[in-house]
């Protein structure tokens, strides 16, 4: 069952087309993944899912009805930019933040205090979130997005900037919200992420939707054309290798992504000629291999300057 | 519009600061400040700010320095038998601070004296030594024409002016337009600094919720301009609450400054009682019920300040939360706070013109204009009788404006919220307006 429908929605700001006619569905009680680099109109798209932003054109259906306020309830949203007031006391303001969603009074309380003693967190109720540790006002935050109990979950860039253990915490609170039947739909740049997490994915590419599908289908369409490669010696023969990419690359293991469909027994030949060769495997590509060749690699490199400080 | 959400968001603004330390302390401080101040300007005008300033005077008709002395003895003194030379080597050596140069002329006919000072003069001095030297021409002229006692006695004394009003019932009733033209500037002066400090306290706070990321969450729950509408209220409602208290401190202070005056007066009423009719002393002592009647206020004026302040505020506050609302930080700030000091600072100095000519064009066009007519109208209101379709006009034009200045501002904050990082134009308020 289809619980986000978006279709053929288009946002510009000014001359700047951040999303371009990009449609896709997701799947009630699933994991959905937004791919892409930076600017490429994730967090656009996210924020008109959210009703945050309207669409100049297209349409988005949450559970069958026009993203609106009555819609925003049953979405809990936490941005990339995330935040909460500093002066104001930890209970104060989940209870104040719930209650926007539509809570009253006495169940929000409840829900409050059920993620507080989860999260261990029951002494800080009466504390200021400016007094919290970096940490700790992670957790608040996740309790105010979740509080209100609603069905979808929308998390922009969910794991940047999160420490390891709320980073943990948080995967491990995805699934067993999907578990619940809940839907999930974050935004990532980083792929691991979303090949251990995600069931369905949508890749993004400078406002558009190039790539997507079940996580499972789409990289087997791009069939077993990588080589895993584990050697022990010198590895600089991998230099010689042409028509293929390498991902991944250390010194005693690389990921061989062959192009223009060369014979893979050729280059284990050569490898055998230079080093003792451990492993020799054909595998589907990783997520990070399909996101670099749909997106190109030009592009992600002109990406990676524009963010090098 | 959602007013659940809205009355949420007023609330949050309006307990969360209201509770702060700040507000607390602003609220008990500044009646303090400004008594404070008051007491020092009433210090400033009292104080003698006029030295003792010696004159020598060089009196070439022998008749006019002798009524001088008699004026003021420390002030002048007779230098007539030295040489001019000595007199003016004593004024340069500051033996003197000046002196005077009077011939019989100076008498008969219009030509003025002479007042040559070394160091410095000051205005304060030379008008009253002009003063001085007025009163004894006169007097000199006077005698020499050999006009009667009576005649002198008409020049001494001066022709007064009481003014009364004409009311609606034909009774002249006692003239209370210099008070009522003070209060009418305190009022304004009020209304400008509820505007000017409110205003500042909501733009504060619009740039709190964006430096603290927090924007994007409330959004993802409600309209921004349900966000502004709430935003604005409550701060609206915590400007009440501190004129509400300020009021009720001001009544109080009042209340218990009468018995503690009535204490100190007591002994003095005893002592005289036993020789003198109670009522007299009462009256002597200031205690007239009429005075009290002249006081008092009409309270349709504070009718009139309450709609004035909301108006005038909910208009300002949008404007302040859009300016807030295109920032990082208050530093940045800087670039549009023109467009809110300079109507807002012009009403103000309008108003020291507008409290003694409240009838002019210029104060009728000021209290009519949006932006100025909250602080410049009630002003008037107090001031003058303002006929009730200038009040209605008024009124009207300011709610007009607000609507139009709150659909704009809501355009500018829609998009300037989730702004981040980028320092905005003027161009870019124009470009959010067509935008969104």
């Amino acid at each position: 069952m289809t619980i986000i429908h978006v279709e053929n929605i288009r946002k510009s700001f000014g001359k700047n087309k951040a999303v371009d006619d990009v449609s896709f569905d997701v799947e009630k009680g699933r994991i959905f993944g937004l791919l892409g680099p930076n600017g490429a109109g994730k967090t656009t798209t996210i924020r008109m899912i959210n009703n945050i932003l309207g669409p100049d054109e297209g349409s988005i259906t949450i559970n069958g009805q026009i993203a609106s306020p009555l819609t925003q309830k049953m979405i809990g949203y936490m941005p990339e930019e995330r935040g909460l007031y500093k002066k104001m006391k930890v209970e104060e303001q989940l209870l104040y933040l719930t209650q926007l969603k539509g809570m009253k009074t006495k169940a929000a309380k409840e829900a409050i205090h059920y993620w507080l003693d989860r999260f261990d967190a029951s002494d800080w109720t009466k504390k200021e979130v400016g007094e919290l540790s970096k940490g700790m006002s992670q957790k608040i935050q996740f309790i105010a997005t979740i509080a209100h109990d609603p069905d979808i979950y929308i998390f922009d860039e969910p794991f940047s900037g999160l420490d390891p253990i709320n980073s943990d915490m948080l995967k491990d609170i995805i699934i067993e919200l999907k578990n619940n039947g809940k839907t999930i739909l974050f935004s990532t740049h980083r792929m691991e992420q979303v090949e251990q997490m995600c069931d369905d994915i949508c890749l993004f590419n400078k406002g558009k939707a190039v790539l997507q599908g079940k996580l499972r289908e789409v990289k087997a369409s791009f069939g077993k054309n990588t080589i895993n490669l584990e050697f022990d010696g010198d590895g600089s023969f991998l230099d010689k290798l042409e028509g293929v990419r390498l991902n991944n690359r250390s010194t005693n293991f690389a990921e061989i992504r062959v192009l223009n469909g060369q014979n893979m027994q050729d280059i284990l030949k050569l490898a055998m000629e230079h080093a003792e060769i451990h492993k020799f495997e054909r595998i589907e590509p990783s997520l990070n291999e399909i996101f670099i060749s749909t997106v190109g690699e030009d592009n992600l490199k002109a990406q990676r300057l524009e963010e090098a400080p | 519009m959602d007013f659940s959400k809205i009355l949420l968001v007023l609330k949050r603004e309006y307990f969360t600061r209201a509770k702060s330390k700040s507000f607390i302390l602003s609220t008990i401080l500044t009646p303090l400040v400004l008594i404070g101040f008051g007491a020092f300007m009433v210090w400033i005008m009292t104080s003698e700010t006029e030295t003792d300033k010696s004159v020598g005077v060089y009196d070439q008709t022998g008749v006019l320095v002798e009524n001088l002395i008699a004026l003021d003895s420390v002030r002048y003194s007779n230098v007539s038998d030295l040489p001019i030379d000595t007199v003016k080597a004593m004024v340069l050596r500051e033996d003197l601070d000046a002196y005077l140069l009077l011939e019989e002329k100076h008498i008969e006919t219009n030509e003025n004296a002479e007042l040559i000072y070394g160091g410095s003069g000051g205005l304060a001095f030379s008008s009253s030594v002009r003063g001085d030297i007025r009163d004894v021409i006169q007097e000199e002229r006077l005698s020499r024409a050999n006009v009667s006692d009576e005649v002198k006695e008409l020049f001494a004394r001066r022709p007064g002016l009481d003014s009364r009003k004409l009311t609606a019932e034909g009774e002249a009733e006692d003239d209370k337009a210099g008070f009522m033209s003070g209060v009418g500037f305190v009022l304004g002066l009020l209304i400008f600094i509820g505007l000017f400090g409110y205003g500042a306290v909501l733009m504060r706070s619009v740039i709190e919720e964006k430096t603290n990321r927090i924007v994007e969450v409330i959004t993802s729950s409600l309209k921004p301009i349900e966000l502004l509408i709430g935003k604005v209220a409550g701060v609206c409602l915590l400007g009440f609450t501190q004129f509400t208290v300020w009021a009720v401190m001001y009544i109080g202070i009042s209340m218990a400054a009468v018995p503690i005056a009535g204490v100190l007066m007591q002994d003095q009423i005893s002592e005289m009682a036993d020789t003198q009719d109670i009522e007299q002393v009462a009256a002597e002592a200031g205690f007239d019920p009429a005075s009290l009647e002249v006081l008092s206020i009409d309270p349709m004026i504070f009718v009139y300040f309450f709609l004035f302040f909301v108006l005038g505020f909910f208009m300002y506050a949008a404007l302040f939360a859009a300016v807030g609302s295109a920032v990082d930080s208050e530093q940045d700030t800087q670039q549009f706070m023109p467009i809110l000091m300079v109507p807002l600072m012009g009403a103000y100095i309008l108003n020291t013109r507008i409290m003694v000519d409240p009838d002019s064009t210029l104060a009728v066009v000021a209290s009519m204009f949006p932006l100025t007519s909250p602080i410049n109208m009630i002003t008037r209101i107090a001031t003058t009788d303002v006929p009730v379709w200038q009040i209605g006009a008024s009124l009207a034009l300011l709610v007009a404006s607000f609507f139009g200045v709150m659909w704009v501002s809501a355009k500018i904050y829609r998009v300037g919220i989730l702004m981040y990082g980028k320092k905005a134009s003027f161009g870019d308020f124009a470009k959010w307006i067509r935008q969104s």
